[in-house]
């Protein structure tokens, strides 16, 4: 009976929130509270033992990998896990759902043995993240990341203009911070970036 | 009272200074008509990448100094003409041949010279169109070039299929001051025609639509809301097919991001989820495609109005199915429902002489999707395709007349997926280093119907101008059905004042001159004048053998033989591809690096030569 009822309270909520076409927010604080919302959803329910399954030893191995006559060597030895991948991909899809406008939530991993890096393990459809230069397999932590996995606190981050990410950490089965998700959307969604 | 004598002198002195300056100018005024290979910088030399074929710069001319011109019906005679002013001054070009019947027409172009920031030189390549009568001034007042004594013309005499042969005369006029100088020009129109159809078709790729508002700025500004559905941004695009179509090229748009973000004017709109996922509208969509797939859009041209033979579609992992249920039964009734729909509204419009290319361009390193579509590396991800193919077939009628088509851009693991995909995969673009390994893979893979197709980037215009031909000539000699430039719409920031050499870019915007349409470059003329004579050459296959042919033109091109432009198969082919090196490909492509060097300017002027013996010896 209990299960039914939560099932109907969160078939509830998915309709609400969900039952109309999405549109932009009318304000950047309904942005950032159903952002939130995510957020929080994802660190319950993001499973961070699957994450760290998802980048493969290899890819690991080459990811700093230098090389003057072959300068895709990261790229080109890049490879994942798909299993692992699909699995938390799919959570991610699934959560985005949870806003009432176009939002992506990305996964972002640290790099062991690399302080201050920090990779984009998954993306999503809409295209959209605050942090990811186009292209990098990895790049420098900002602050409010480290600040993730460091406390295990959401942050909200709205360092681009029109931008809003929360970012909030993700648990293994240790209880340790493995990653964390990135909860995006703008105020205006550009349609046409990052079709390329 | 009359002035001084030291005035008088002094005004003598500046009379004839004038005078002298002036008859200067007169007398050095000079026009001058260069072969298509030589390319002329801002100051009248040749572009040091073409000096290797200078002993070609009085080619154009006979005895009397006239211009000669030779040309079959159904396509293109180009030329340079060179105005030069040693000093600053007006001046006035005007060409042209009298044809009676309009059958044979002159477009002019004044090449804009590029500043090159890595080698600090101008080279010659967009070209702007002109009117045949053209007035103006040297220095050119917007190619701000201080020291400029020389404007380069682009000259295209085009001669229609039904033209008489026979010859006709012309003239390139130039007005300097009171100086007239012209040049006669005599233009032979052959009987022969040149085939319609290619030999290789020549793709000119390009990703989205966003460059197309950084590109045409003015215009986007103008309603930035609404510019992406507007009439001026579907005309755009319809003019990009149209100047490749012109040069005999095809253009192909990718329409989704490697997450699979779809560009709204790539797809219709779809709406509900699972089994009741569907189209629900086709607006952006047919106002996108509908001139290309029933070939509306190409009404004008001179090559006539014909539908486009390639398309990609927007499938990808995420589009029309949600990948959150890949593997499940939400994902292939989504699949083939929404496919199925598409079929069946192509087959309703009789879009049926396009092939619809199903077409998977993310790499995991993109992050977006667990498997490479585009390049794949690793074997496993090959499972993918096996079930795309399977979807495919499952969406589509039995027998229906649209004519979908799953194509697989190959490198690492080619040959693998040669033998695993058969029957799957019916298109296959191949990166031209590792299929250099596998000389009877395109025989193999035309045998059992499929199309082949190599791929590489355009030359820059720091190399020589027969640099762009290496292409489409390797293509015909491989034996494999075309070639795809992977970008070809990206001149970069500054393509004007600080050039990155075009790499990325055949043709460019003609806002900045008033024109609303992309502009040609010399190097797609020189591409496309290329084409012509492959289309005579393997037009003369029932006369010759093609291997034959395919010798004579190797040989006039750079004195190699065929088996100089395949490389012996490595041992590195006998490794699964993802234990391979990509500096170990480098040094398995030295062989073909060697013998083949890099083509002089003359290269294809040779070629074009044996193209034209043939056809007299075939008449």
């Amino acid at each position: 009976m209990r299960i039914l009822y939560l099932f109907v309270l969160a078939v509830s909520f998915m309709v609400l929130v969900s039952g109309n076409a999405k549109l932009n927010p009318e304000a950047p604080t309904d942005l950032e509270r159903e952002l939130d919302d995510v957020a929080r959803v994802g660190s319950v329910v993001v499973d961070g033992d699957v994450c760290q399954k998802i980048v493969t030893q290899r890819a690991k191995e080459f990811l700093f990998a230098k090389e003057p006559r072959d300068e895709f060597l990261a790229g080109d030895n890049y490879d994942v896990d798909d299993v692992a991948f699909n699995t938390v991909k799919k959570t991610l899809a699934r959560l985005s759902h949870l806003s009432s406008f176009p939002a992506d939530v990305n996964l972002w991993m640290p790099i062991e043995g690399h302080a201050g890096k920090i990779q984009l393990v998954i993306r999503n459809k809409n295209e959209m993240s605050q942090f990811w230069n186009w292209g990098e397999l990895y790049g420098d932590m900002v602050p409010q990341m480290e600040t993730v996995l460091m406390t295990g606190q959401r942050v909200t981050v709205t360092s681009k203009p029109g931008w809003i990410s929360v970012l909030s950490p993700v648990h293994n089965s240790l209880g340790d911070v493995v990653g964390l998700i990135e909860a995006v959307s703008r105020i205006k969604v550009d349609v046409h970036e990052n079709v390329k | 009272m009359g002035m001084s004598s030291e005035v008088l002198i002094r005004h003598r002195f500046v009379l004839s200074f004038l005078m002298a300056i002036y008859s200067q100018v007169l007398l050095a005024a000079d026009l001058e008509a260069l072969p298509e290979f030589l390319r002329s910088d801002p100051f009248g030399a040749i572009v040091a990448p073409d000096r290797s074929g200078a002993d070609l710069a009085s080619s154009l001319y006979d005895t009397q100094h006239r211009v000669i011109l030779t040309g079959s019906r159904g396509g293109y005679v180009s030329f340079h003409l060179v105005v030069k002013l040693p000093l600053p001054g007006l001046y006035t070009l005007d060409v042209k041949i009298s044809d009676p019947t309009n059958k044979v027409q002159i477009d002019l172009f004044r090449e804009w010279f590029h500043f090159t920031d890595s080698d600090k030189h101008y080279y010659p390549d967009a070209l702007i169109p002109v009117h045949s009568t053209y007035s103006s001034r040297l220095p050119e007042p917007d190619n701000r070039i201080s020291q400029q004594t020389a404007q380069a013309f682009w000259v295209d005499v085009y001669i229609a299929p039904d033209a008489h042969p026979g010859t006709l005369s012309g003239n390139a006029t130039l007005k300097a001051g009171t100086k007239i100088m012209t040049l006669p020009i005599q233009l032979t129109v052959m009987a022969s025609v040149i085939p319609a159809e290619d030999a290789v078709t020549i793709d000119h790729n390009s990703y989205g639509s966003s460059w197309l508002a950084q590109q045409f700025a003015a215009s986007y500004q103008r309603d930035p809301e609404h510019w992406f559905e507007s009439n001026q941004f579907f005309g755009l695009i319809h003019a990009y097919h149209r100047i490749f179509f012109e040069h005999r090229g095809i253009f192909h748009q990718l329409g989704y991001g490697h997450s699979g973000k779809v560009g709204p004017e790539f797809a219709p709109v779809l709406e509900g989820s699972g089994k009741r996922k569907h189209i629900t509208s086709w607006s952006l969509y047919d106002r996108h495609y509908g001139p290309l797939f029933d070939g509306t859009a190409f009404s004008a041209c001179r090559r006539g109005r014909r539908p486009i033979p390639f398309v990609y579609m927007p499938i990808n992992p995420e589009w029309p199915a949600s990948y959150e249920f890949w593997g499940e039964a939400g994902y292939e009734a989504e699949f083939v429902n929404v496919v199925s729909e598409m079929e069946r509204h192509f087959r309703e419009k009789a879009w049926t002489h396009t092939n619809f290319e199903v077409f998977f361009n993310h790499k995991k390193r993109y992050k977006g999707f667990p498997w490479d579509g585009d390049e794949v590396r690793f074997p496993k991800d090959l499972k993918y395709f096996i079930e795309y193919g399977r979807l495919l077939k499952k969406a589509l009628p039995a027998g229906t007349p649209v004519q979908f088509v799953f194509r697989a851009d190959v490198s690492w693991d080619m040959e693998q997926q040669f033998k695993l995909l058969e029957g799957v995969v019916k298109l296959w673009c191949a990166g031209g280093g590792i299929l250099s390994f596998y000389k009877d893979a395109p025989k193999m893979l035309r045998n059992r119907g499929d199309v082949v197709w190599y791929y590489g980037g355009p030359p820059s215009v720091m190399d020589s101008s027969s640099a762009i031909t290496e292409f489409p000539l390797r293509a015909w000699l491989w034996g494999v059905n075309g070639y795809v430039h992977w970008l070809t719409v990206s001149p970069g920031e500054d393509p004007w004042f600080h050039f990155n050499g075009g790499q990325t870019a055949l043709v460019y915007s003609g806002e900045g001159f008033g024109i609303t349409e992309p502009i040609p470059s010399i190097r797609l003329k020189i591409q496309r004048n290329c084409l012509q004579d492959l289309a005579v050459l393997d037009s003369l296959k029932g006369r010759m053998s093609l291997d034959s042919l395919r010798a004579g033109a190797a040989r006039s091109y750079n004195n190699s033989a065929l088996d100089d432009w395949w490389n012996p198969r490595p041992a590195l082919a006998d490794l699964p591809s993802d234990q391979w090196l990509g500096s170990a490909i480098d040094h398995a492509t030295k062989h073909t690096r060697q013998r083949l060097g890099h083509p002089v300017a003359s290269a294809w002027y040779n070629v074009h030569q044996y193209a034209l013996t043939l056809q007299a010896e075939a008449k």
